[in-house]
């Protein structure tokens, strides 16, 4: 018996008032022919307390990160997320809310995306920022269009965008069908052997409409040349970075060092890693690509008495109005997950980002010493810095490692063969963050040493 | 007012963190120092009782399905239980990475192949990805498959996509997206799909028709099979714009009425919360000549004695798949969301169609048909959208002859409901009805608020004009002005 439905035999008495006798008549207008036959092949209706038995049996059956060491990372991490976030967030006023269109009965979700705006804009250091894209790799790919659209008049190099070589597939192939449809050429900018990018080839690119580049890299590593890349790419070319938005409580924010737009995932604020969605995409930018970006923006403004107040602005960018000539077709985003955002950034505070920011690093540094401990193993780019992972070369393939560690019940990192082009079979992402205790990198360390030592028995054993 | 910036506490005001696992000293190295922040965000400095109170008090300022009735049209806001709620805050939910081995998504994996069973049953669909995000991306994904297929045709030259007027923004601006070029078809004069618009339109060059049925005026096509017989005909494909799904589950489907691909809003008719906006989730579902195209990975399974209630799930490639449209598995928790959704109901889904349809054709009655005293204050009255005996989960009102009899526009009647303590309508959308107000208030809304909204509805017709132009008088702002927003382009907090 389904119970969600307060008019439930009342049907008759609302259907003679409109002068109906059954329920068919409301769907006589379905012509016959396409008119399903039979009721549909499915189970019958499930109590609550059904449907939470089932819940926790089924999602039960996955591993938790958080229920073991856990080094896997890549652009989605294992966080802790404030106890008050999921409990405001999901007060009924803001979770079964519409986009707030009415501006009237919804200032109180309009001020919360302001707020968010603000401390985007605050933490990457550049003064737009929308309301949240689906995630990071559509943050990126909208970031290139929306750049080729503002550059392509004055570019050299029209149509063309570069993106630097490591890039992950699943991202890549995200932007490669973002951009297919405009006829953007898309090349890759030319990388050191860390990922870094190769500011000496750099200049084929001046002239483009937009680089995309990723701070930490894929690997991830610091890039210290980044700073250096507008002044050889030009004003004419967008300069986009991505970011791993909890290392700018430390790192010093793009907008200060020559990015025009920036993007990000912003899940490490707010939500955990839910299985990769629902996240949100950061988007901020410059002045110039206002009126280009995709997305809603909350505007302030007032009533007609002068009080402060919030809408939506800029409206006419958006399908709803401009229909094919929008700049993006997204409608729903991602509102909520970013008020979860919000309210995490808000309760870390200037002091608790740059803390959070430091306890990832020494996560990281830690997790690095304990791995170079164990013999036979290297880092991948010893002289490089590291923000939340890096990556390391073992002497047999990621995935014997993995299996290994997996028997121990340990999450080993990522082999990055398995989503980057050009990845060897040996090379191992782990990433750290601050969630990772000293007993969770001393299993991994233990592990890939036993690891070490059977590769090395059998070795000489066969 | 409570502003968030204006808090005085410490920079770590918050809450407090433990330790890092090394000392200052130890880490001093790690960060360049050419890379090391000069300056903090500005954030705000507030402790958690405060934040506790000041988003409290915002919420207070926001309007839900929680708050009351909220009769948005082509939104379908109906209410969401909360167990859908407490399921993903499950560990096994919030706290698993997708990049994880199968092994350790194994249930995960079991709720997205039920999933994608039961909306390729419900739609009559073949193979559903569960990857899309959002409606338009999933329009957009569907699009994408559209093109591969007919490049594998050699039929890269069909350019154009048909959408009718009366169509979602999201239509157009998806296929624009995807570089096709757009032809907008009139509607006829009832507002029902016009064949001969269509036929008129369709050649070689078409390359796929998009259409939502019910349409935006809440009507059904009765047409549509010769439609996806016309766009067919041509070599074209037909994409079902699945916003309005709520209208016709378990009594027809996208496979009858012909069409080739379908997008299902889970945030609509499966009950994911909206959120203010976000997030939605936007599967989609092919015909078996689409399959091969679907973004990667799709999940299959193998009977497996060990496996969950022996069953082994895998992540399994499309053969010639458009790659990825989000860079993991899409919404996963909205999935699990509309999944808790959808077990309430089962194979009774039907009656959530029933309940809908029942709902908006009562409060159309009503509405329609004041009683002789609410009549007799009335100067005029609202006609239908589009002329119908039955409409289906939602339906359409121009406000035309009572902006003509009064001057009392749509937007002024939109406004004057708030002070009712109701969500407005969806307002001047489709935009071929004049003075449009359009209703959907969902299988969720009982009788009683149903006739308490039309009598409501009907009292502002017979209010004074002045009092409904100047309104709304009752919320916390009174009509928020738009223009100075867009000149002014306040965008974030100055903190200064």
């Amino acid at each position: 018996m389904v119970d969600h439905l307060p008019n439930l035999g009342r049907e008759q008495e609302m259907l003679e008032a409109m002068g109906l006798s059954s329920i068919d008549d409301l769907f006589s207008d379905i012509p016959p022919s396409i008119r399903r036959d039979g009721p549909l092949d499915l189970p019958p209706p499930q109590t609550e307390e059904e449907i939470w038995a089932d819940a926790q049996r089924l999602l039960g059956a996955n591993v938790a990160m958080n229920s073991r060491p856990n080094f896997l990372g890549a652009g989605l991490y294992q966080n802790f997320v404030p106890t008050m976030v999921p409990m405001l967030a999901t007060r009924g006023e803001f979770l079964t809310a519409y986009t707030p269109y009415q501006p009237e009965v919804s200032q109180g979700m309009l001020q919360a995306m302001w707020e968010f705006q603000t401390m985007v804009s605050e933490l990457v250091g550049l003064p737009i920022s929308n309301v949240s894209m689906y995630d990071a790799s559509t943050a990126a790919a909208e970031a290139l269009t929306c750049a080729v659209r503002v550059h392509n008049k004055k570019a050299s190099q029209p149509n063309v965008i570069y993106v630097t070589e490591w890039l992950p597939e699943h991202r890549l192939s995200v932007i490669q069908n973002y951009i297919l449809g405009s006829n953007i050429e898309l090349r890759l900018l030319m990388t050191n052997p860390d990922g870094t990018v190769n500011l000496e080839e750099a200049g084929v690119a001046a002239g483009c409409c937009a680089v995309y580049v990723e701070q930490p890299n894929p690997f991830g590593v610091i890039d210290e040349g980044l700073p250096k890349l507008k002044g050889i790419i030009g004003e004419d070319t967008a300069l986009i970075v991505a970011v791993n938005a909890t290392s700018l409580g430390i790192l010093e924010p793009p907008g200060s060092w020559g990015a025009d737009l920036v993007v990000g995932e912003g899940q490490p604020f707010g939500i955990g890693p839910t299985g990769g969605g629902p996240i949100y995409g950061l988007f901020a930018c410059t002045k110039e690509y206002l009126r280009q970006m995709p997305g809603r923006i909350v505007g302030q403004t007032k009533d007609e008495e002068g009080r402060e107040a919030y809408t939506l602005t800029l409206s006419t960018r958006e399908q709803h109005i401009r229909r094919h000539k929008a700049t993006s077709n997204i409608c729903s985003n991602e509102t909520l997950i970013a008020l979860m955002g919000a309210m995490h950034m808000a309760l870390l505070g200037p002091g608790g980002i740059e803390w959070l920011a430091l306890r990832n690093v020494a996560a990281c540094e830690a997790t690095k010493r304990a791995i170079l401990a164990v013999e036979g193993i290297e880092l991948l780019h010893p002289k490089a810095s590291h923000y939340n992972e890096f990556t390391v070369k073992l002497p047999q393939s990621a995935e014997s490692a993995l299996q290994f560690l997996e028997e121990r019940g340990v999450t080993g990192g990522l082999e990055l063969a398995t989503t980057t082009k050009g990845a060897k079979r040996d090379w191992l992402l782990i990433s750290a963050t601050d969630q990772t205790s000293n007993s969770d990198i001393e299993a991994l360390a233990g592990g890939l040493s036993a690891w070490l030592r059977q590769w090395q028995w059998r070795l000489a054993n066969e | 007012m409570s502003d968030l910036f204006a808090f005085a506490g410490t920079a770590q005001a918050g809450y407090a963190q433990p330790a890092p696992l090394l000392s200052e000293e130890e880490t001093s190295g790690c960060i360049p120092d050419s890379m090391r922040r000069s300056a903090a965000p500005r954030w705000p400095r507030a402790s958690e009782p405060e934040l506790v109170r000041h988003y409290t008090w915002l919420s207070t300022r926001n309007f839900g399905i929680d708050t009351g009735f909220y009769p948005l049209g082509s939104c379908t806001m109906k209410h969401n239980p909360r167990i859908n709620e407490r399921i993903v805050q499950l560990p096994g939910m919030n706290d698993i990475h997708p990049l994880a081995p199968e092994s350790h998504l194994q249930g995960l994996m079991a709720i997205f192949y039920e999933m994608q069973e039961m909306l390729e049953h419900c739609s009559g669909m073949d193979q559903v990805t569960l990857q899309p995000v959002a409606g338009a991306q999933g329009e957009f994904t569907a699009i994408r498959c559209f093109q591969e297929f007919h490049r594998s045709n050699g039929e890269e030259s069909r350019d154009k996509v048909i959408v009718p007027d009366s169509a979602h923004g999201t239509n157009p601006a998806s296929a624009a997206m995807c570089g096709y070029q757009i032809i907008e078809i009139p509607s006829a004069d009832d507002g029902r799909l016009d064949l001969d618009a269509l036929r008129a339109v369709v050649g070689p060059d078409t390359a796929a028709m998009m259409i939502t049925n019910p349409s935006t005026l809440g009507l059904f096509e009765p047409k549509i099979a010769e439609a996806t017989e016309i766009v067919h005909a041509a070599g074209g494909q037909m994409y079902y714009d699945g916003a309005n799904f709520n209208a016709i589950l378990g009594k027809t489907s996208p496979g009858l009425m012909g069409f080739d691909a379908v997008h299902y809003n889970l945030h609509k008719t499966f009950s994911q919360p909206h959120g203010g906006g976000g997030p939605g989730s936007g599967p989609i579902g092919v015909k078996s000549h689409l399959a091969q195209y679907l973004p990667k990975p799709i999940v299959v399974r193998s009977p497996d004695p060990d496996g969950l209630e022996g069953w082994w799930y895998s992540w399994e490639d499309p053969e010639q798949s458009i790659g990825k449209v989000q860079q993991w598995h899409g919404n996963a928790a909205a999935v699990v969301r509309a999944w808790a959704f959808y077990r309430r109901y089962g194979r009774d889904l039907e009656k959530m169609s029933e309940h809908a349809v029942l709902n908006a054709n009562y409060l159309r009655h009503r509405i329609m048909n004041p009683s002789p005293e609410q009549a007799e204050k009335i100067t005029a009255m609202p006609i239908d959208g589009a002329p119908a005996e039955v409409v289906k989960h939602e339906f359409t009102l121009s406000l035309s002859p009572v902006k003509e009899a009064t001057g009392v526009s749509g937007k002024d009647v939109a406004k004057r409901l708030l002070d009712y303590g109701y969500m407005a309508p969806t307002l001047y959308f489709p935009q071929i009805v004049p003075e449009c107000l359009m209703f959907e208030p969902t299988e969720t809304e009982s009788k009683e608020v149903l006739d308490k909204f039309a009598d409501d509805f009907l009292a502002i017709l017979a209010e004074p004009p002045e009092l409904v132009t100047s309104a709304p008088h009752t919320t916390l702002v009174s009509r928020v002005d738009e223009v100075w927003a867009a000149r002014n382009l306040v965008l974030r907090h100055p903190l200064e």
